[in-house]
């Protein structure tokens, strides 16, 4: 990748917030000034008014953050794109990052769990990679800490990639043609372990959801979302709950949250003393930037469609002593429901313009 | 004075000291969490002092304390407007940290109490 294109999709990667200057006051598509409550009156007939305050909750930063030990460059994005999508980082050299993660499905498999070289269906479903660069928190359950701790988990885990990292990286430095992209990217430094999982997190560092029209949105243009919309990010914020968990721009709190499924899997119980009893069953809150509308829905992959989803929040979930407190049962409308439903089509952006690497 | 770029604010403040078993008084500190952001926690803290987390955000918080020997004190479920009391056990660099939250962290460090001229 050359460093014009590099900054061309970190432009796009990078989020658009231009947005509402200072000084500008919003205003609804009827022309009346948005009210200075967080949440304003709703009705169909005046528009929806919602607050700067709030919207600002929702506004996209205008940096990727990288850590000091790791600063991203175009050379290592460059170098970790082929490393992503190259299947020889497995045990049969048919699996590559890029199975599960892929670009057409928003960088997810669409599928209700995944499936990796043994074809045994893995435990939970295959998170977006999209916007991880933010992420405190990395897996289902919090494993990791770092994009660079997270990429030697799938490498090596039995029924994802099934490598030694050891071999890994030796595969690799067999590869003639990659040396000079781990020059670039890492002069001096050679093809080892930390400048393979350095480059994979660096590349997915880059892949930032682009600009939905809720982001154009958020940043004043009324228009870019309905009505029904915009009455649904208030059921979102309001009645729903929802952004109780599903907080800032990337709509997730990168917390851990037990919210009552039918599973035998404890989540991050498994890594917390038993006497954490809120950590049973809990599990990372997902983005719902550019989440698959087609479903599946939950960590299990265990709900089909946004309708599903809704009625377990109905519900309240399994009632148990690690459920969530923030998880409290809610009543929508089919008003309030087909709204929300609305708003969360509007996280979709278009899809990243990633070039596929040519393999070494 | 930030941490980090978490979101909930700690505000810490001795108020009151205790008789402490060497003789010297231990001291009761009051920690405020708001929300998700995590400010420095002022002052000195030393062992035996008893630290109070009260919790006024809109969130239910679980922190932990993890010491200097590798052992844990578990603060247990805190629902907003509740408050969770800790004796500080082990002198040394010890992390406050939230299970809930994992982008809460706050590191402090607990005194001896005679290498802090306490007799």
């Amino acid at each position: 990748m050359t460093e014009s294109r590099f900054f061309i999709l970190l432009a796009f990667a990078i989020v658009l917030t231009v947005g509402t200057a200072a000084g500008v006051v919003p205003r609804s598509p009827d022309g009346t000034t948005v009210t200075s409550s967080l949440v304003g009156p709703v009705s169909a007939a005046a528009g929806v008014h919602v607050s700067e305050e709030l919207k600002a909750k929702y506004r996209r930063p205008e940096t990727i953050p990288a850590p000091p030990s790791n600063p991203l460059t175009p050379e290592k994005a460059e170098l970790g794109k082929t490393l992503f999508f190259d299947p020889r980082l497995s045990r049969t050299g048919s699996v590559s990052c890029a199975s599960c993660h892929q670009p057409g499905f928003d960088w997810g498999d669409g599928l209700k769990r995944g499936v990796g070289v043994t074809g045994v269906p893995l435990p939970r479903k295959t998170s977006t990679v999209l916007n991880a660069a933010w992420l405190s928190a990395l897996m289902w359950d919090g494993r990791a800490g770092t994009l660079e701790q997270q990429a030697v988990l799938p490498i090596t885990a039995e029924h994802e990639m099934g490598l030694e990292l050891e071999e890994a990286v030796a595969r690799v430095k067999a590869i003639e043609g990659y040396a000079p992209l781990f020059e670039a990217a890492y002069p001096g430094e050679g093809v080892r372990a930390e400048t393979v999982l350095g480059a994979l997190a660096s590349f997915q560092r880059t892949l930032v959801s682009g600009e939905a029209p809720f982001d154009k949105w958020i940043d004043g243009d009324e228009a870019a979302i309905s009505e029904a919309a915009k009455r649904g990010f208030l059921v979102f914020n309001e009645a729903g709950r929802c952004a109780k968990c599903h907080s800032s721009w990337r709509l997730t709190d990168d917390s851990f949250h037990d919210i009552g499924l039918e599973s035998d899997d404890i989540g991050r119980g498994q890594f917390a003393p038993p006497s954490v009893v809120i950590m049973q069953h809990a599990f990372k809150t997902p983005t719902l930037r550019d989440f698959r509308l087609s479903g599946p829905y939950m960590h299990d992959g265990s709900m089909a469609s946004l309708d599903e989803v809704i009625d377990h929040y109905e519900d309240g979930g399994k009632k148990r002593p690690s459920l969530s407190p923030e998880m409290q049962a809610v009543t929508l409308s089919a008003q309030e429901r087909a709204d929300l439903i609305a708003y969360l089509k509007t996280l979709q952006g278009p899809p990243l313009d990633v070039k596929m690497p040519r393999l070494p | 004075m930030r941490l980090s770029t978490a979101a909930l604010a700690m505000v810490m403040a001795v108020t009151v000291a205790l008789p402490f078993s060497s003789g010297a008084l231990a001291a009761e500190h009051t920690v405020v969490l708001h929300h998700m952001e995590l400010d420095r926690i002022e002052g000195e803290m030393r062992l035996g002092d008893v630290v109070t987390f009260d919790n006024r955000s809109d969130m239910t918080h679980n922190l932990y304390i993890t010491y200097a020997d590798g052992t844990v004190d578990n603060l247990d479920t805190q629902v907003p407007g509740m408050t969770r009391t800790v004796t500080l056990r082990v002198a040394g660099p010890a992390v406050i940290r939230c299970w809930i939250h994992p982008i809460i962290k706050s590191d402090l460090t607990v005194l001896d109490r005679a290498e802090a001229g306490d007799n």
